[in-house]
């Protein structure tokens, strides 16, 4: 009895400690041998056969360095490390010669393309950030206007790293609706769909006098992986109506006595998509319903008034169904189905969509829309009526 | 392994606590003789036993009408009051008008005469045998003998230093009286008493200690302490066979459940209120002379988390406070822990900007992140022992040398990073909110430190588990630690995470208590409200 209880507690010891060591996490690793990196970018080389990996690595000194000993050149907080390889994940370990350290990309804030690489197409670069268990789907993902390097590489004045404050732009987007956040996961779930066009968000450098400035210029549109054309930022918003995904932003419309603009501000927007297939034709009824502030006129005239309110409303209506009717036609022209109307189909007519989804592209630019749209002014911010005598 | 190791340690202890035992039931030297009728011969003993310590007084005197009655008064000088042995023993004995009349018919050789008629205190008794003589001899007593009689008086006279009772040094308040037991075991009695005006409470006495003889009591209310719980602690108190009772460390040492835990499952306290209201939750109390340090049993594991002032504030602050005292017992376990974790093994948790900010304030530090970390709360043990034991005048110099050196210098030298003098400064001070868990935590610390340097997150919950599992496997005189949480008790809870209003809260501790038909101790329905007619019509 005695030797078969110090047997089972042998093993139960040893299972204890094998818990420990069979785990896998076991990887020690401080944070002095890290390159933390925030923003990588990917390109392609001169040379066709390779691309060219710029990674932003913090540098840890930054805070000290910057107060006491440069003002100089060199006083960035950042460092772009550059390598060239024949894959993303071959580039990623050459990058190792010139850090020392290998680079820990957990931090990772966004991944910027080079458009020669967005119109290759995505999918063979994309996928070592989908498989690399460092890596987070929640980054961003960015196509660069030009190269991807040079986005990296323009600093901004207020922030100190500018792949964090390229994040930041594109996590502002509420206030315009004039693009949207995508990340990785987004956008592996899309490759995934044979029939949605995927769009990715745009960013330019401007240059302003000696300063470079980032901004996001609109989106790209990816059909199957590859980039077929931009859209504008009106284009996005009309896309968004219809997907109901407005945040805020501005709608201007000529005020009623045509003196002036009525400037509203969105403040709420839904929408509903009902798919129909009639004779054979595919209609989709799109219900968008938005409410707003009026927050700016240009008339001396007092807008807030119930005649001058349905009149508003009326044009502001009008604004919206224009610009989903642009998107609209610009997807049409692209044969890019931006909006996931087939997925609507799908869960609507899952038997009809098993002949349609096999000539889509056929399909999509026959499709109808039946846009209605019901807007309204629910508050004039501080003020009643224009600071102008009344007559 | 461990099992094997764990026999060898008990069969030691076991054969060590029968060796003492063979010791105690020894013969001692005090025999226990009678006291024999002749005074002379009686002395002669006592002084044989006695001939070292030059503080023992003997007093032999004649007494009665024509002085006929031989007497003599034995007393320690240092332990005993003279002016009440003069005026209420040997006054009386020799000038009361009773013995100068020569027709007064009483034998005054009979100890029960001269105790009934003459002596004018209160507390003594009758002893007969030598050894009871001499035990209550050292404890002060002074010690009449007669010529012709076979038994002698014993008169408590004992004087007595006493601190003057002040506010205990542990446990400050803000609003609570400020009283705290002092190291004469009868004044803290009389502290409880006027807590506590029953007539069931019970004041036991034991004696314990070979040479010390300590008095120590239980105290407790008999009809609501649970009977089984009193003779539990009655019989652990009686098998302990020991020199000398220094402190009530000693008692709870030898009394408490689980003596390898590093959780104490017996609470102390230097105040009477807490005492006070813990027995009137059915708890007993023990009382060590020469300590204000009272125990008191059962205890479970979120008493460490109530103060006192929980129940004399208001009941939102209170549970706030609470809610903050857990919270800074996880800091204090924890904090080194989870830092250590976070940056070694799990850098994808920390905020982008923290990390950076961590990455530029460890980047001249040579060490790892774990010896840093032990290095520092290493340094922090350090000094706050050096603190506690040094005279407050200097202790100060200590606690300032400590924040330069600790705290300014060795990150300017780069040694330690400032987020980890962060880390173990908010460590310190959290450990200090919880003061009966203060010995528990600070070896967790260690522990959890050590598991998370070597695995990280997963070493930490591993630790965390065992620590559950430890606790929740511990019983304090038969109450479950973790009661009320495990097993789990609704009315229980009332006190736990948050403290409910008092008139919420009208039952006893079911776990100490144990007997349904005595949980009430309040009526229900007390919540203050306003004046209703219909209260009062009822009535």
């Amino acid at each position: 009895m005695g030797k078969k209880m110090k047997l089972s507690n042998m093993k139960l010891i040893s299972c204890f400690l094998m818990l420990f060591i069979l785990s896998g996490c076991i990887g020690a690793r401080e944070i002095n041998d890290l390159e933390i990196v925030i923003g990588m970018g990917v390109d392609k080389d001169e040379n066709p056969e390779n691309i060219l990996l710029t990674a932003q690595v913090v540098k840890a000194t930054a805070g000290k360095a910057s107060e006491n000993e440069s003002r100089g050149e060199d006083s960035k907080a950042f460092w772009n490390v550059s390598s060239r390889g024949n894959s993303v994940f071959d580039a990623v370990r050459q990058i190792t010669h010139k850090t020392g350290n290998r680079l820990f990309i957990s931090h990772n804030q966004a991944v910027i393309f080079g458009k020669d690489i967005a119109k290759e197409g995505l999918q063979e670069y994309i996928d070592f950030f989908l498989r690399a268990h460092e890596m987070r789907p929640t980054a961003l993902i960015l196509i660069a206007e030009d190269r991807a390097s040079d986005v990296l590489n323009a600093k901004p004045e207020t922030e100190k790293f500018p792949a964090v404050n390229i994040a930041k732009l594109i996590k502002t987007y509420g206030f315009t609706s004039n693009f949207y956040k995508v990340n990785m996961e987004d956008f592996a779930s899309c490759l995934l769909n044979p029939t949605k066009a995927q769009l990715v968000p745009l960013v330019s450098i401007i240059q302003d006098g000696e300063y470079k400035d980032v901004y996001v210029s609109g989106m790209v549109v990816f059909k199957k992986g590859k980039m077929v054309s931009k859209l504008t930022h009106d284009d996005v918003r009309g896309l968004l109506w219809i997907l109901g995904k407005v945040k805020s932003g501005v709608i201007i419309v000529p005020s009623p006595n045509e003196q002036g603009k009525a400037v509203l501000e969105i403040i709420k927007a839904k929408s509903k998509v009902t798919p129909e297939i009639k004779d054979g034709k595919i209609v989709m009824h799109i219900k968008i319903r938005e409410e707003s502030s009026l927050s700016e006129q240009t008339t001396s005239e007092n807008l807030a008034t119930n005649e001058a309110f349905e009149k508003i409303q009326e044009a502001s209506a009008e604004v919206i169904r224009k610009e989903a009717m642009a998107a609209f036609n610009k997807s049409v022209e692209l044969n890019a189905d931006i909006f996931g109307f087939g997925e609507m189909l799908h869960k609507k007519y899952s038997k009809e969509w098993k002949t349609l989804k096999d000539n889509w592209d056929e399909i999509y630019p026959t499709i109808e829309l039946n846009i209605d749209v019901e807007t309204k002014i629910i508050k004039t911010d501080l003020l009643k009526k224009p600071a102008s005598p009344s007559e | 392994m461990f099992g094997y190791l764990f026999k060898k340690i008990r069969y030691f202890s076991l054969k060590n606590k029968n060796e003492c035992m063979l010791q105690n039931t020894k013969p001692g030297k005090n025999n226990s003789e009678p006291i024999s009728p002749d005074l002379e011969k009686n002395l002669e003993v006592i002084k044989g036993i006695l001939r070292d310590s030059s503080d023992v007084t003997t007093h032999e005197f004649n007494f009665g009408h024509d002085r006929k009655f031989k007497g003599a008064l034995i007393f320690i000088d240092s332990l005993t009051d003279k002016a009440e042995i003069h005026k209420n023993i040997l006054q009386p004995l020799m000038y009361d008008v009773l013995l100068l009349q020569n027709n007064v018919d009483m034998d005054f050789t009979k100890i029960d005469t001269i105790r009934k008629n003459l002596i004018s205190t209160t507390d003594n008794l009758k002893v007969t045998l030598l050894s009871d003589l001499l035990d209550n001899l050292l404890a002060g007593a002074a010690i009449l003998l007669i010529n012709g009689s076979k038994e002698a008086l014993v008169i408590k006279s004992e004087k007595r230093e006493s601190r003057g009772i002040e506010e205990p040094g542990t446990e400050s308040v803000v609003r609570g009286p400020r009283e705290g037991f002092v190291e004469n075991v009868k004044v803290n009695i009389a502290l409880l008493r006027r807590k506590i005006k029953d007539t069931d409470l019970c004041i036991e006495k034991f004696v314990i200690g070979d040479k010390s003889k300590t008095d120590v009591y239980i105290v407790y209310i008999k009809s609501v302490a649970n009977p089984k719980l009193i003779e539990e602690i009655r019989m652990r108190l009686k098998r302990i066979k020991i020199e000398a009772i220094l402190e009530s460390g000693y008692i709870e040492q030898f009394i408490e459940d689980n003596p390898y835990s590093i959780f104490p499952t017996i609470s102390n306290s230097e105040k009477p209120d807490k005492v006070a209201a813990k027995i009137l939750e059915g708890r007993a109390a023990i009382l060590v002379d020469g300590t204000p340090f009272v125990l008191v049993a059962p205890m479970v594991f979120i008493e460490s988390f109530q103060s006192v002032e929980d129940y004399y504030a208001r009941p939102f602050f209170a549970s706030v406070i609470r809610i903050i005292r857990f919270l800074s017992y996880i800091i204090s376990t924890l904090g080194p822990a989870i830092y250590v974790a976070l940056t070694v093994f799990h850098q994808e948790l920390i905020p982008t900007q923290l990390l950076i900010s961590i990455a530029e304030g460890r980047e001249r530090v040579p060490f790892p992140a774990i010896m840093e970390a032990f290095l520092m709360l290493f340094a922090f043990d350090l000094l706050r022992e050096a603190g506690v034991r040094l005279p407050k005048s200097v202790g100060q110099t200590v606690g300032i040398v400590g924040a330069i050196v600790l705290g300014q210098a060795s990150v300017e030298a780069g040694l330690i990073s400032p987020i980890m003098v962060i880390v173990v400064s908010s460590t310190a001070i959290a450990s200090f909110a919880v003061p009966a868990q203060t010995d528990s935590g600070t070896i967790l610390r260690y522990i959890y430190l050590a598991l998370a340097g070597i695995a990280g997150g997963f070493g930490v919950i591993m630790g965390l588990l065992g620590t559950l599992l430890h606790l929740a496997s511990l019983r304090s005189f038969g109450t479950p630690y973790l009661w009320p949480v495990v097993p789990l008790n609704f009315s229980g809870l009332k006190d736990v995470f948050i403290r409910m209003p008092l008139w919420a809260m009208s039952k006893r501790p079911k776990a100490i208590v144990w007997n349904d038909f005595d949980s009430n101790n309040q009526n229900p329905g007390l919540m203050p409200s306003p004046y209703k007619k219909d209260n009062i019509d009822s009535k």
